[in-house]
């Protein structure tokens, strides 16, 4: 899982860059603004996939947890992930040999699709 | 040329074959021969390089029309002559196309169609007044005449390269989840990433007010699973199925809910 390696690789930096923008965004941004709804949700009455996600990193950000994870637990997760990866690749920018990595096998493509199944069931069954 | 590391699996480009050390891990590998110069006559031959890799020869100009013309008309000779280990001529490319048309086109609508978003206010004011209407309408109409202010507008142009970079990164790291969840990933990060900035060339027609975006994003999305094809050397099915799959994967979802509610609602009929 974590292998040593060299500097990370421009697009490790570009990343870390894009998600560390998300999450300043997601930190900042009014949760009860006009433009923050689904307009599949709208028109539907279904969830999208992604539906909480802008809730659950907000959440995050601030530190609450619980509600992030109530929000998306997807969302949760990769508010996480992002949060992970700026830290990491700031982490390897001074200087730290190692870097996560990771094998996309068919058991965790279908672990992947699987979680992504059961997240949008929690969205549709949450009160 | 490129090469992958079998022990880290990390890509690095190196510029001989032969036995020598990767540079992440710093283990000891074997990078093949390239394959035989193509055959002369060939315009673009194979991964030789885009116009837009070639600039410094070309000139900006003639480089970026060249590159632009042949995204849209010709894209998969685009796609394969495209070097994946060029990062940041991707990147500048993306973002110099994305940035700038998409500033032009928010000048031109806060410009030409401020008389039809006058009209719209007024006949969504009209509708909030409905009481069945949520208040959410009224924010929604003082949002939009916030950000329809000529220093909102220019703040926002100033800012689309940032705006862009960020798109970018977004869209290939969504993608290349997708793909990975897929199996379709048989060359890494970079040629996503690639496929994802050339991709953005139809975003030119962001300076057209009104559809200019819609055509824009509905070609990005099509230029996508023709570069995928030929940046990862995958089937036209794999790639179809790559860049569909989160739209399909909600209709297969939504399918699947419908269909399980009308089960139980044929079971609770049957059981009066």
């Amino acid at each position: 899982m974590i292998a040593r390696a060299g500097a990370p690789s421009i697009h490790a930096v570009g990343l870390a860059a894009a998600a560390s923008a998300l999450l300043a965004a997601a930190a900042i941004v009014p949760l009860d603004a006009p433009f923050l709804f689904c307009p599949f949700r709208a028109a539907t009455g279904l969830p999208c996939l992604t539906c909480g996600c802008t809730h659950a990193f907000h959440f995050f950000v601030r530190g609450d947890f619980a509600a992030a994870l109530a929000s998306s637990p997807l969302g949760a997760l990769l508010a996480l992930v992002c949060a992970v990866h700026v830290v990491w690749t700031l982490l390897r920018l001074c200087g730290l040999p190692y870097a996560p990595s990771v094998r996309p096998t068919r058991t965790l493509r279908w672990t992947a699709a699987a979680a992504l199944a059961a997240n949008w069931a929690f969205l549709v069954l949450k009160p | 040329m490129l090469a992958r590391c079998p022990n880290c699996r990390n890509t690095f480009s190196t510029e001989r074959a032969g036995r020598q050390e990767c540079p992440a891990c710093g283990k000891p590998l074997v990078v093949p021969e390239p394959p035989a110069a193509p055959a002369p006559g060939v315009d673009v031959a194979p991964e030789q390089g885009t116009p837009w890799e070639h600039r410094k020869e070309l000139g900006l100009w003639r480089a970026w029309t060249q590159t632009l013309s042949l995204a849209l008309l010709e894209p998969a000779r685009l796609f394969a002559s495209a070097r994946i280990d060029r990062t940041s001529d991707h990147l500048s490319f993306a973002v110099l196309t994305t940035s700038v048309f998409w500033a032009i086109g928010q000048i031109l609508e806060r410009a030409m169609l401020s008389g039809q978003r006058e009209q719209m206010r007024r006949l969504l004011g009209a509708i909030s007044e409905n009481p069945d209407v949520s208040s959410m309408m009224q924010k929604m109409i003082d949002t939009q005449a916030a950000a329809n202010s000529w220093p909102v507008v220019i703040g926002l142009s100033l800012l689309t390269p940032i705006f862009s970079f960020i798109f970018v990164y977004l869209n290939a790291a969504v993608t290349h989840a997708f793909a990975l969840l897929l199996g379709q990933s048989k060359r890494g990060f970079p040629a996503t990433f690639t496929v994802c900035c050339y991709a953005c060339a139809p975003l030119v027609l962001m300076a057209v007010p009104a559809c200019g975006s819609i055509v824009g994003v509905v070609w990005l999305v099509v230029l996508t699973g023709i570069g995928l094809k030929e940046a990862h050397r995958i089937s036209t099915g794999g790639a179809a199925a790559t860049v569909l799959t989160p739209y399909v994967a909600m209709c297969c979802l939504i399918f699947v809910v419908a269909a399980g509610m009308a089960m139980v609602f044929r079971n609770l009929m049957a059981r009066q």
